[in-house]
């Protein structure tokens, strides 16, 4: 054969190669649904979840699903683009937040049947105000796996240190706005001749996250009744009064080294407000003696946010991958305790009134939240407003607006969005 | 076939793959941002795309974070093109000045070119670490406290700006070299004998030389530094207070964060022809000074 001939041949297989995308595969003669599932679970979440997936694959040799794990911050640019080019995963996560927009692109289906008929999912096993966020009229666009509330993280050594012990002797964390400023004095500690504190008590983490979670408590929100942005009201702006009067007053580190969750790690601050889900990421130190619970009613009542991962599927599916992608979503769901484990609480009440669960301290100590809670706006400009908060918290936290200034700033701004979404689409913000 | 058409066709094959290439992804996508900027486009809503004329660019004009874009990114350009001229050419004098271990140095700093944005802003970044940071490791061994350079708003771009320079400076240092090479030695001889001095001999005859290869860098130093984007937005994200978020990131956010890729496209033309403005104006002033 002639190196023409061979060179020939090579290119044509390569070609041939690069054409064929394997869609199912065969084995043992019978044809195996290969299902793909996305998500931004990069960190200890991630691990957790590819177990569950691999003891799927095992008790369901009919089907193969893989997991892709995308960093959140990319995850719905790339997901949006993969899906509208019908080359996106058969099913996907998305934050209950976070359904509004996406769906409007078409994409997301209705799976209202995985409540309904043979191995339904009871409606009922949901707290209504969850299930509320994936129901958009008639459908049910998802299936919420969990619960992701905000509550405080406490360092137990020195939470007692600084007085903080229940009648057992054992840490407890401040839980109304008194105890919560006696024990961030508590724990700070400046070394004789420094100016600033080594250890501090309290530390924020992500503003916006931390703004949001104290909203709800002095009775804020972000839109009026009729739709229209309202950021700069009473109660938002009582909140972040309160964050920046922490950063004027020097009770946490400065915003421009704000030390927040890597601080918390390294013991150099006493609590933090983040999500249930970084307990993996404490999960992982061996010296660290942590405790979760609550956020302290720093406001007029006991409130947090919150949001749900929820498992989706892709429209159009063929009827093998539809219910090859239920029997999935159903298996994650019942097996949501294993979920829980890597830092979660569960969206099932049966599985969390399970004796397994209400074991798991910090879990359980942020599920006591759900009566409360709040999840943030149920809008198709979310992005923007998130984007709105970052930027007003930073302006005032910094000191470099008052809080009252910098919302009624984000909030012409976010009106700004709100108009030309009713112009373009004349469906409004709240779908 | 005669020679010559075959040796055209020999040709036109070699060009083929980069043509291919240019067209698909160079010029198509030009087409389609120019047709996207005329329309209303979002990502999440089917059926949403419809000609809006110049609505977009009326838009940006309007629009206050457009303006801080632009300005975030004039300041990195300010900072950033002079200070990779004067670090660049210092660098080639002193490289053409060298009479042995020239190569070595040459390879040292052409190799952080080498490496990846994401690599070197995560490199940097931790250099940069207020609490870790090599850099106020050192500045704590000789006495001095904290400093925060990627979180307060005077450093963040000058911070940037620093971390850039390391990046790329020997890539233009190196075609500074190659220039300062070109010039005949004969002449720097006779303005020697002539009793010239050295920063006679600089002003008078190594930079008129030069020019036009200053020329070169300058513009496309100028056109890299408004596209700005990696840098800024592995490190601090555009922040403190959108004090580093360029055009670009901003361009990015709304086309692929919040999925308007007309009023995108319309942004991206509009920073094309602050770009293309910039440059032939530098084009026509720095001519001058060769002519």
């Amino acid at each position: 054969m002639s190196p023409k001939a061979v060179f020939g041949g090579m290119l044509a297989f390569c070609v041939i190669l690069g054409t064929i995308r394997a869609n199912d595969t065969v084995i043992g003669g019978r044809k195996k649904t290969e299902l793909s599932f996305w998500n931004g679970w990069t960190g200890p979440d991630g691990t957790a979840m590819l177990k569950m997936i691999r003891e799927f694959n095992t008790e369901n040799p009919d089907v193969e699903v893989s997991m892709q794990r995308i960093e959140w911050a990319t995850y719905y640019n790339k997901l949006m683009v993969a899906e509208l080019n019908q080359r996106g995963p058969e099913l996907f996560v998305i934050h209950a937040s976070t359904l509004p927009r996406m769906r409007r692109a078409g994409f997301v289906s209705d799976v209202s049947d995985l409540y309904s008929g043979a191995g339904a999912i009871r409606e009922s096993d949901f707290d209504p105000y969850v299930l509320d966020q994936v129901k958009f009229g008639k459908e049910k666009i998802g299936l919420p796996l969990d619960i992701h509330p905000q509550g405080l993280y406490g360092n137990v050594d020195m939470l007692k240190e600084a007085g903080f012990v229940d009648a057992r002797g054992n840490a407890r964390l401040p839980v109304n706005r008194e105890e919560f400023m006696r024990a961030i004095r508590a724990m700070m500690k400046t070394p004789k001749g420094d100016a600033t504190p080594s250890v501090w008590g309290y530390s924020m983490t992500m503003w916006r996250n931390n703004f949001m979670s104290l909203v709800p408590q002095f009775d804020g929100h972000y839109l009026s009744k009729d739709g229209r942005a309202d950021l700069a009201n009473p109660g938002n702006i009582a909140a972040l009064t309160f964050m920046a009067d922490l950063a004027k007053n020097k009770l946490v580190p400065p915003p421009e080294n704000q030390l927040g969750w890597v601080g918390y790690r390294q013991k150099k601050v006493g609590m933090v407000v983040d999500g249930v889900y970084m307990l993996g990421d404490l999960l992982r130190l061996e010296d660290m003696k942590y405790i979760g619970g609550p956020i302290p009613i720093i406001g007029n009542h006991a409130a947090t946010m919150a949001d749900s991962h929820v498992l989706c599927v892709k429209t159009g599916l063929s009827p093998e991958k539809r219910e090859a992608s239920e029997r999935f979503i159903r298996y994650l769901s019942a097996h949501s305790i294993d979920w829980a484990k890597a830092g979660q609480v569960p969206a099932r009440k049966s599985v969390r009134d399970t004796p397994e669960f209400r074991a798991m301290q910090v879990q359980y100590a942020f599920s006591k939240q759900i009566p409360t809670m709040e999840y943030p706006p149920r809008s198709t400009v979310l992005f923007e407003l998130d984007f709105e908060i970052d930027h007003a918290t930073e302006m005032a936290i910094r000191g470099d607006e008052t809080p009252t200034a910098a919302l009624k700033a984000a909030t012409v701004n976010l009106q700004k969005v709100l108009d030309r979404e009713n112009k373009d689409y004349g469906t409004g913000a709240t779908p | 076939m005669t020679f010559n058409r075959r040796r055209s066709l020999t040709g036109l094959l070699f060009l083929a793959p980069y043509a291919i290439s240019f067209v698909t992804f160079i010029v198509l996508p030009i087409i389609v941002a120019a047709y996207l900027s005329v329309m209303q486009f979002d990502l999440t809503a089917k059926g949403s795309i419809h000609y809006v004329g110049l609505q977009n660019f009326k838009e940006a004009w309007a629009d206050q974070y457009f303006w801080s874009g632009i300005k975030a990114t004039l300041s990195f350009v300010i900072l950033m093109v002079p200070s990779m001229l004067v670090f660049a050419l210092g660098t080639a004098i002193g490289l053409n000045a060298m009479s042995r271990g020239r190569n070595a140095v040459r390879a040292l700093l052409f190799l952080p070119g080498l490496l990846n944005v994401a690599v070197t802003a995560i490199l940097w970044g931790w250099f940069y670490d207020g609490t870790f940071g090599l850099f106020n490791f050192l500045l704590k061994k000789v006495g001095i406290g904290e400093v925060h350079w990627l979180s307060e708003k005077a450093l963040a771009m000058p911070s940037i700006v620093v971390m850039t320079l390391w990046w790329t400076m020997g890539g233009t240092a190196i075609v500074l070299l190659a220039a300062l090479q070109q010039i005949p030695r004969h002449i720097i001889e006779a303005a020697a004998l002539d009793g010239a001095g050295k920063w006679a001999m600089f002003r008078k005859i190594v930079f008129p030389l030069l020019t036009p290869v200053l020329l070169f860098v300058v513009i496309t130093n100028t056109i890299g530094a408004f596209q700005v984007f990696g840098q800024p937005f592995l490190l601090t994200k555009g922040g403190p207070e959108l004090a580093t978020r360029g055009l670009v990131q901003y361009i990015y956010e709304t086309a692929f964060n919040n999925y308007r890729m007309g009023y995108g496209a319309a942004m991206s033309w509009m920073l094309f022809a602050i770009i293309a403005v910039f440059a032939l104006l530098q084009y026509r002033l720095l001519r001058r000074s060769v002519a």
